[in-house]
């Protein structure tokens, strides 16, 4: 068929595998890497799916993305605010983003309906908990830039499964 | 073996080696495994001919199963079989669920000549075109065992081989019949210039 000489490819079998061949694996993967990449946030999102939180959480929903001029009164340095709305059956949540200094941000949220929860803000390398006060605000002052996820949940125990949401890039 | 306390030369060993410290209690352990085997499960999955969306959903419920499994498998070095081995039937489950191949799919692999496929196009080297050429023309499950293996290291070759449900001895330390019938074909072409 595809071999033109299959004496030739017998006796290549039963030889031991040499630095060429190594060397044909080598770029065989370096094909394949060119031809079907692995999507670039896949290891990210297959990371998360195994916590044990995700496990059994409730998955919320990235409803909209605005990035807004602030009409702050920095003039020139006007930060460039983003908010983002998180929702999910039970609840939600929104977000806006605002520049804090070099390289960090605020973020400022808030949740609903109130009542107790904790707010978790996870980073790759990172991860912080705040409580929500008792109208559901909360405030993370110094974040870096990155691939960022919230993870909200009751502080009475067992009342509803965390609500997670997606990954956005503050 | 000079120093034993050395990393693992190779992706089996060292996949084995950070599933262990999972076991042993360190959870970012796993999120290590998943960087590091993500690369060599994403193509055992889409060998199988699976689309991107399925097989992530397929790698997903792998690395929920070895998580919620941890424990019963026996030996921590066995991790990258066990997972390839759980991939694969996963991979086949799913995909007999769905009613067909994509025509796409089929172009790709069995009738448009490889040379002008779409893949061929991406390629960046002549060499690599030339090896794409002979490789689409091997038999699938030949085809299947070098793409997989491919991403691990030569010394995993032959368990590898066998976790693909391929004979032992079908690759390493000899070359088995699918590498000898690649190199033969390469050696046949007068583009082919091996490094």
């Amino acid at each position: 068929m595809t071999t033109p000489n299959p004496a030739g490819w017998e006796a290549l079998a039963a030889e031991p595998m040499d630095d060429q061949d190594e060397a044909t694996m080598k770029l065989l993967a370096a094909l394949y890497e060119q031809i079907d990449p692995v999507p670039a946030d896949l290891v990210e999102r297959l990371q998360f799916a195994i916590t044990l939180d995700a496990l059994n959480a409730e998955l919320a929903q990235l409803q909209q993305l605005d990035a807004l001029a602030s009409s702050g009164a920095r003039g020139v340095d006007a930060d460039e605010a983003k908010t983002l709305t998180f929702t999910s059956e039970s609840l939600t949540t929104m977000v806006t983003v605002t520049a804090a200094g070099p390289d960090r941000v605020r973020i400022d949220g808030w949740c609903a309906p109130v009542g107790g929860v904790t707010v978790e803000l996870r980073q790759v390398n990172a991860s912080v908990e705040v409580q929500a006060d008792e109208d559901g605000r909360f405030v993370f002052d110094d974040v870096s830039h990155g691939l960022t996820r919230f993870v909200v949940r009751s502080a009475k125990p067992s009342s509803r499964p965390p609500v997670i949401t997606p990954a956005v890039e503050i | 073996m000079i120093n034993a306390e050395a990393e693992p030369a190779t992706l089996a060993g060292r996949a084995g080696d950070a599933f262990s410290q999972f076991r042993q209690g360190q959870p970012d352990a796993m999120a290590d495994l998943v960087a590091m085997l993500t690369p060599i499960l994403w193509h055992t999955v889409r060998a199988q001919r699976l689309d991107a969306t399925t097989t992530e959903d397929v790698l997903q419920t792998t690395w929920l199963s070895l998580v919620k499994g941890a424990d019963k498998i026996a030996d921590p070095r066995s991790v990258l079989q066990w997972l390839i081995v759980t991939a694969r039937r996963e991979a086949w489950r799913v995909s007999r669920g769905q009613s067909r191949q994509t025509p796409q799919e089929l172009i790709a692999d069995d009738v448009v000549s490889s040379e002008e496929s779409p893949e061929a196009l991406v390629l960046r080297s002549d060499t690599e075109r030339v090896l794409w050429n002979h490789i689409s023309k091997l038999p699938d499950r030949c085809r299947e065992l070098l793409r997989v293996i491919a991403f691990s290291d030569r010394p995993d070759y032959a368990e590898l081989a066998q976790s693909l449900g391929m004979p032992v001895g079908s690759i390493g330390p000899t070359r088995g019949r699918c590498l000898a019938k690649l190199r033969s074909s390469l050696t046949t072409d007068a583009r082919w210039e091996p490094r």
